[in-house]
């Protein structure tokens, strides 16, 4: 079974004209659990749609979407959200720490409002990550890789099946952005499937597969299949589908 | 659903509100303001209320009757005043005889309405000397009367004719009736030959029991033929009761206004903070928080900021209150420690968080429900 998988996914936006933007197009996508999937491709691509997608943040448009075999393709928001929780987990280019928040309590944040106290689970979460002594320190005094690792155990607190990560080295440097992508490796052998949109080609270093995305079609989304079945004729429109995760270039969809 | 959710949400909420304190405090100092205003104007109006009816109470405790001309009573009998004396229960009944005089001291002299009262220490009270239980001999002067003959206790007067030694001086009135005892001089009734009462005073406690007299005496004594005139001046202090509501909303409505600033405020702080914090709010909802907690986190802060302004707002108007009676001799304390001016105080303090939340309650709800899709872009 696998940890996660889109069937036949596509996404569209309805764009400025009267042509919608297709972001995704017919994508299928699966990813066995403790595998490293690395998803490349040039900006606007449609990679941030796809990470989206496959977070349970924006929903397909067509085509069925399951997370450990359920299907999650049209839940309702507070479903989402809870699945969001359970067993997703996030990491994003830009960290994305509560500024307000103390280490320990950013990576206990998804479960803050829950009835009793992750603090224990939060603190040897970041002892596991080297940082048991910054457990009380706030973003502001930590180091861009500090911070990374804090994102990365906040997006372990609660055992989540999948852990997406959107240019998780990409505002760091070369050393640093080694070491996350080390920890990604421990987190990927205790069976979490980790899959990141990348433009880091150390990442596809340490991927176990490297699938690209080229004008929303996906090509090497299956494990084991090889890119037979799904050759991109690269025929597809030259509208950009919106990147939603820390690329600037302007999406259509924004005019919404 | 789940109460434990608040406190977590509480102590995100107070750090968000610490990390920008200028515009915190302000908004704080906003709701200070409003509550401020609501609490001291609405005591204020409830002090001169107070004051008034303290003041003007005594109106409305006497009742007038006497004898209907239009039906024919020229006087009222002994069995008039039984009758009356049944009907009204409780207050005390003071008939009086009454006649117009020439009134002489040594040097000046006047004219003046005489009464004949048995009872005058019921209704009226002594500046000077002792008004006595039974009036037996001697003149019981009105105030004014006494200061225009120039003349005090022990003094001799002539009246009509007749020489009589002052036996009190009554204190100054201050209540408008048809009995004005001010330029008035009181006789026992032996003075006067007449077979029948001029005017009963009825004099009660209370405003309300005026009122019941008054009602009872109509129903009974005037149940078959109106043999009495009533005077009562309750209506009018009820009708001055009812001026003082009007002035006391009046305050509240004033103080309210600012108030209402207090929650534009409030409601523009928020949202702010929610545009700026939109990217925060996205990830919370992406890494699982509900929308439920997220509002909860808003209407916190919301509510923090009213609290504690309203918190201030009502411990200063306690002191300003205060003030205003250690500065000002001829505002009564007990007056403004009156237990209704807590009320107003409660109801400033409650308005005050209820701002709060109102005012957050929209931010707290748009942000909340935004996706999170759209709050993650940059």
């Amino acid at each position: 079974m696998y940890s996660v998988a889109l069937e036949d996914v596509t996404k569209r936006y309805p764009g400025g004209g009267t042509e919608p933007v297709v972001a995704l197009d017919a994508v299928d996508l699966a990813v066995d659990p403790g595998e490293f999937v690395a998803v490349v491709g040039p900006s606007g691509s449609g990679k941030s749609t796809l990470l989206n997608v496959l977070g349970l943040l924006d929903d397909p448009t067509d085509g069925r979407r399951l997370l450990s075999g359920t299907d999650v393709t049209s839940l309702s928001v507070g479903e989402r959200t809870t699945a969001r929780k359970e067993s997703i987990g996030f990491v994003f280019q830009d960290f994305h720490l509560l500024p307000t928040l103390t280490a320990v309590e950013n990576v206990a944040l998804p479960t803050a409002f829950d009835p009793g106290d992750a603090t224990d689970r939060a603190a040897s979460l970041l002892e596991r990550f080297g940082l048991g002594d910054r457990l009380d320190h706030e973003p502001t005094e930590l180091s861009g890789g500090q911070k990374q690792r804090v994102a990365i155990a906040r997006s372990l607190i609660n055992d989540p099946d999948v852990l997406l990560a959107d240019e998780p080295t990409g505002n760091l440097d070369t050393d640093t952005g080694e070491s996350i992508l080390a920890e990604f490796e421990r987190v990927r052998s205790e069976g979490v499937a980790v899959i990141a949109v990348t433009h880091d080609a150390l990442v596809e270093e340490y991927a176990d597969r490297v699938v690209e995305l080229t004008d929303g079609v996906l090509v090497g989304g299956k494990p084991r299949e090889g890119d037979d079945g799904n050759e991109s004729d690269g025929n597809e429109s030259d509208d950009e589908g919106p990147d939603l995760f820390g690329d600037p270039s302007p999406a259509p969809s924004e005019e919404r | 659903m789940n109460p434990g959710a608040w406190r977590p949400a509480i102590a995100m909420a107070s750090r968000n509100l610490r990390r920008n304190r200028v515009r915190t405090v302000l908004a704080v100092l906003g709701v200070c303001i409003g509550v401020l205003a609501v609490a001291v104007l609405g005591i204020f109006g409830n002090v001169l209320a107070l004051g008034a009816d303290d003041a003007i109470g005594d109106i409305g405790t006497q009742v007038v009757l006497s004898p209907n001309a239009d039906a024919g009573v020229e006087s009222l009998s002994e069995a008039d005043i039984a009758a009356i004396r049944r009907a009204v229960g409780e207050p005390a009944v003071v008939p009086l005889y009454s006649d117009g005089a020439v009134v002489s001291g040594p040097t000046e002299q006047g004219f003046a309405t005489v009464y004949g009262v048995e009872q005058p220490g019921i209704a009226f009270e002594a500046a000077e000397g002792r008004v006595p239980e039974r009036h037996r001999q001697g003149a019981i002067l009105g105030a004014g009367l006494a200061a225009d003959l120039d003349v005090g206790v022990g003094d001799r007067v002539e009246v009509a004719g007749g020489q009589t030694r002052v036996v009190a001086v009554l204190a100054e009135s201050q209540t408008f009736s048809p009995v004005a005892p001010d330029d008035a001089v009181f006789l026992p009734e032996s003075a006067f030959a007449a077979d029948g009462y001029d005017q009963v005073l009825v004099v009660s406690e209370t405003g309300g029991e005026a009122r019941a007299a008054a009602d009872a005496v109509r129903e009974s004594v005037n149940d078959r033929e109106e043999r009495v005139d009533v005077f009562e001046l309750a209506a009018i202090v009820d009708e001055i009761d009812e001026f003082f509501d009007l002035l006391g909303t009046f305050l509240l409505g004033l103080g309210g206004i600012s108030l209402v600033v207090a929650g534009v405020s409030i409601l523009n702080v928020m949202l702010m903070s929610t545009v700026e914090r939109r990217q925060e709010i996205g990830v919370m909802r992406a890494v699982g928080v509900t929308r439920r907690d997220v509002l909860r986190v808003l209407l916190a802060e919301a509510g923090l900021i009213g609290a504690i302004g309203a918190a201030i707002g009502t411990a200063l108007t306690v002191l300003i209150v205060a003030a205003l009676v250690a500065a000002t001799p001829a505002v009564d304390a007990a007056i403004v420690l009156d237990p209704t001016n807590g009320y107003y105080l409660l109801l400033a303090l409650g308005f005050g968080v209820g701002v709060g939340l109102v005012s957050g309650a929209y931010p707290a709800w748009k942000a909340a429900n935004e996706r999170p899709v759209e709050a993650l872009r940059s």
